[in-house]
């Protein structure tokens, strides 16, 4: 018999268990979803719902849920998690709750089932990771801890797919069983503040260890291990404890090494932020290809009139140089997947810990600083799992220095301007140097503030404790799909943005004088178009706007042009990119980054013969970039996850008045150095 | 009194107590560090901080001033 919808609500089902136990992984497999599960504990911050695939025919909505270590919360976030589990803001309570417990790790994730028992909740155990299990030569009955617990244990093989069915078939009979359903108990359950009981529950658990796990026979292949499966030769009955991982104890000797971890550490940084730029150069070029010949073939198809214009400027050229970025950001996404999921993180958590603590961070505040390297918005919120409030404040504010991939564009064309084409290893080491910045200048920002908030209050609770999980060969299935989905997000997000800025500034390089005159005298038809776009430019809306900004523009070597773009590019950063295509009226010879850098190189200033475009002001609009908070959802993000909007106006006023210094005192810099 | 922190490397220990009085004490009990527990010290980064311990099949970095409170 299967539960049917007669209480007019759906059954509501939650997955809930220590960090890193799989939950997301489960959560995926019967929600048919492609949430991101990596192997660091709090890859999960936020509650996500979804109807269970119509494959298992049981109607509910299933919940995937943050980590959590026990059900008595240590800070204000682990409490909105928990509460949230207890009874969900739109979903109420949920009706059973599946707990995802690390087999190889079994007792200390035994505890929150216990804990979770305690609180009247219906559970399905579900054992996770039971392939490591077998590696440390154990095997786990899960008959035996079902009857300790008096609940429903199944083993899940989370390749196969394999025990999926069978939790639905629990969960299913604990629905149709518990149509009078007793009352939770919510989590000033008294027992759980006492120590003793705590205790109590760990001895309790340590007994269940014993009975249920059993020691196998070691010589077997792994995968002759899992076909053996529960057959197993007993070997031994006598208890044994479980020990990390072997490969993982060896290979941290390496990567926590006194000297040579920390060398690794930087050459791996290094690797990754470099090969953004080598690797993604030649297809790059393809995509830049790609969209000039779109470009070019709508002007000859649609010829020189405002729509031909529109098109081709406004929407192919617009957007597509943003887009002939994409694989640089696609590529920033794998790495730092591959790496993620590696469990290398934790570690570099770890031995950043120390250095961060000085500055007022925790090692905790690692892994949202790195991400914050691809997209400063899900970082903000990975900065959830740092237990104390002032430190999570505090790399919270700084997250908008980390260099996101929406700065790439920006920094790859500029680069580019700088760089000859010929010296990509050149090109590679500026962008690795830019990164370097982004970091040093969010550490002295983040010491400067620990430094002022110190002195007026001196609470010490600040705490350190990460698991260290097992290395695993990433799966490289799962970090393409999670690369693809946030490639796609990107554009989703950014793509009608800047289609519609593009469209803007296109409407106001175009209008009013559409029709400009120009001495034609002599020229050819190719050159009679250039001289009229620029004229068009030069006596457009645009102009006008730009004039008014430009005196702001002036100390930095920069012209109107640029003004309107930099504008611009407070929406998004990448918009900065298509609004010079625009402004700078790209006309397609060769592939369209080509063609903007050579528009750059001969943009010169209205009353004169001087470039604008020079080693200096280009160096300080990169300088400018790297400081300035030019983001919209950041902002947005940064008001939801602090509770309200000082810290966003304090990092857009700080920010940009930084960036403004900086970019000011480089330009200013190059130019005494006799770099114009 | 010896504590976790006084451990040298791969040296392994039972667990007396953990200092009531410290933030962190509910935590260490909650994953797992409880008194009759086995832990071995594992690695020492550059600065000596953060430690890593071996604990229930688990790996854990924990600071030095958090392991200075765990008796052994
Ligand atoms: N070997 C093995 N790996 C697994 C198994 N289940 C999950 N994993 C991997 O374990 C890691 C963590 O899985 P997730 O599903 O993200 O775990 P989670 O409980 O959602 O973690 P948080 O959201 O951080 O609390 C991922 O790298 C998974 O690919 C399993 O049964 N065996
Ligand atoms: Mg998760």
């Amino acid at each position: 018999m299967n539960y049917t919808e007669t209480e007019n609500k759906i059954p509501l089902i939650a997955i809930a268990g220590q960090p890193n136990s799989g939950k997301t992984t489960l959560f995926n497999l019967l929600s048919g979803r492609n949430s991101k599960t990596v192997n660091y504990p709090g890859s999960t911050v936020e509650y996500s719902v979804a109807p269970l695939l119509p494959k298992f025919s049981l109607k509910a909505k299933v919940i995937d849920s943050p980590g959590i270590i026990s059900l008595v919360p240590s800070s204000i976030d682990e409490k909105i998690s928990i509460d949230t589990l207890y009874s969900h803001p739109e979903l109420g309570k949920p009706d059973v709750i599946i707990v995802t417990v690390d087999a190889s790790q079994l007792s200390r994730h035994l505890f929150i089932a216990l804990q979770l028992i305690e609180s009247k909740f219906k559970i399905v155990v579900v054992l996770t990771m039971t392939d490591l299990l077998l590696k440390k030569n154990f095997n786990i009955s899960a008959k035996k801890l079902s009857e300790t617990l008096k609940c429903d244990v199944v083993k899940l093989d989370n390749r196969t797919g394999n025990g999926v069915n069978e939790i639905v078939k629990s969960v299913n009979k604990i629905l149709v069983s518990s149509h009078n359903v007793s009352e939770v108990h919510f989590h000033s359950h008294p027992s759980f503040d006492k120590d003793d009981l705590l205790l109590n529950s760990y001895d309790a658990i340590g007994q269940i260890e014993k009975d249920v796990l059993y020691k196998v026979q070691s010589q077997l292949s792994e995968t002759e291990l899992l076909k053996a499966n529960e057959k197993l030769v007993v070997l031994n009955s006598e208890p044994a404890f479980l020990k990390p991982d072997e490969l993982t104890l060896k290979l941290d000797r390496i990567f926590l090494h006194k000297f040579w971890g920390l060398i690794i550490f930087f050459i791996v940084m290094f690797i990754l932020f470099s090969s953004i730029f080598y690797v993604a150069a030649p297809i790059m070029d393809l995509v830049s290809e790609g969209i000039s010949l779109l470009s070019g073939y709508t002007v000859t198809l649609l010829g020189d009139t405002w729509y031909g214009n529109l098109i081709s400027q406004g929407v192919i050229n617009g957007v597509g140089s943003v887009l002939v970025f994409l694989p640089q950001i696609l590529i920033l996404f794998l790495l730092l997947g591959l790496f993620e999921d590696s469990g290398y993180l934790a570690r570099g958590a770890m031995l950043i810990d120390k250095p961060l603590s000085l500055i007022g961070l925790n090692g905790r505040s690692f892994v949202p600083m790195l991400s914050g390297f691809a997209c400063a918005i899900p970082a903000i919120m990975a900065t959830r799992t740092i237990p104390n409030r002032r430190e999570r404040l505090l790399t919270i504010f700084i997250i908008p220095l980390m260099s996101c991939s929406a700065r790439l564009p920006v920094y790859a064309l500029l680069i580019a301007f700088l760089i000859p084409a010929d010296k990509p290893v050149l090109g590679g080491l500026v962008l690795t140097f830019i990164y370097v910045i982004s970091v040093f200048s969010s550490v002295l920002i983040a010491s400067i503030i620990h430094k002022i908030v110190s002195k007026y209050s001196r609470r010490k609770d600040s705490s350190f404790i990460l698991e260290l999980p097992a290395y695993r060969k990433p799966k490289l299935s799962n970090v393409i799909r999670n690369s693809y989905r946030n490639a796609r997000h990107y554009i989703v997000k950014a793509g009608p943005v800047i289609l519609m800025l593009s469209l803007l500034i296109w409407v106001l390089t175009y209008f009013p004088n559409t029709e400009p005159q120009v001495d034609e005298t002599g020229k050819t038809a190719d050159e009679i178009i250039l001289l009229k776009n620029s004229e068009r430019v030069a006596t457009s809306f645009a102009a006008d706007l730009g004039k008014m900004i430009e005196p702001v523009m002036k100390p930095l070597g920069l012209d109107w042009r640029v003004g309107v773009s930099l504008i611009a590019a407070f929406a998004a950063r990448e918009v900065f990119v298509s609004s010079l295509a625009l402004i700078f009226k790209v006309t397609d010879d060769g592939d369209l980054q080509n063609s903007i850098l050579s528009s750059m190189r001969n943009a010169t200033f209205r009353d004169s013969d001087q470039k604008v475009f020079t080693i200096s002001s280009t160096a300080g609009l990169i300088v400018f970039f790297v400081f300035a908070l030019q983001c919209i959802s950041t902002l947005a993000i940064s008001r939801k996850e602090t509770g309200s909007w000082k810290v966003p106006m304090v990092q857009l006023f700080v920010f940009t008045l930084l960036a403004y210094i900086a970019a000011l005192i480089t330009v200013t810099g190059f130019r005494f150095f006799g770099m114009a | 009194m010896k504590t976790a922190a006084d451990l040298k490397v791969n040296e392994t220990a039972i667990i007396k107590r953990i200092d009531r009085s410290h933030p962190s004490y509910r935590r260490l009990l909650e994953i797992g560090f409880t008194p009759g527990q086995e832990i071995t010290l594992l690695n020492r980064t550059l600065f000596n901080d953060p430690i890593s311990f071996s604990i229930r099949g688990t790996i854990f970095a924990i600071r030095k001033e958090e392991a200075s409170h765990i008796f052994i």
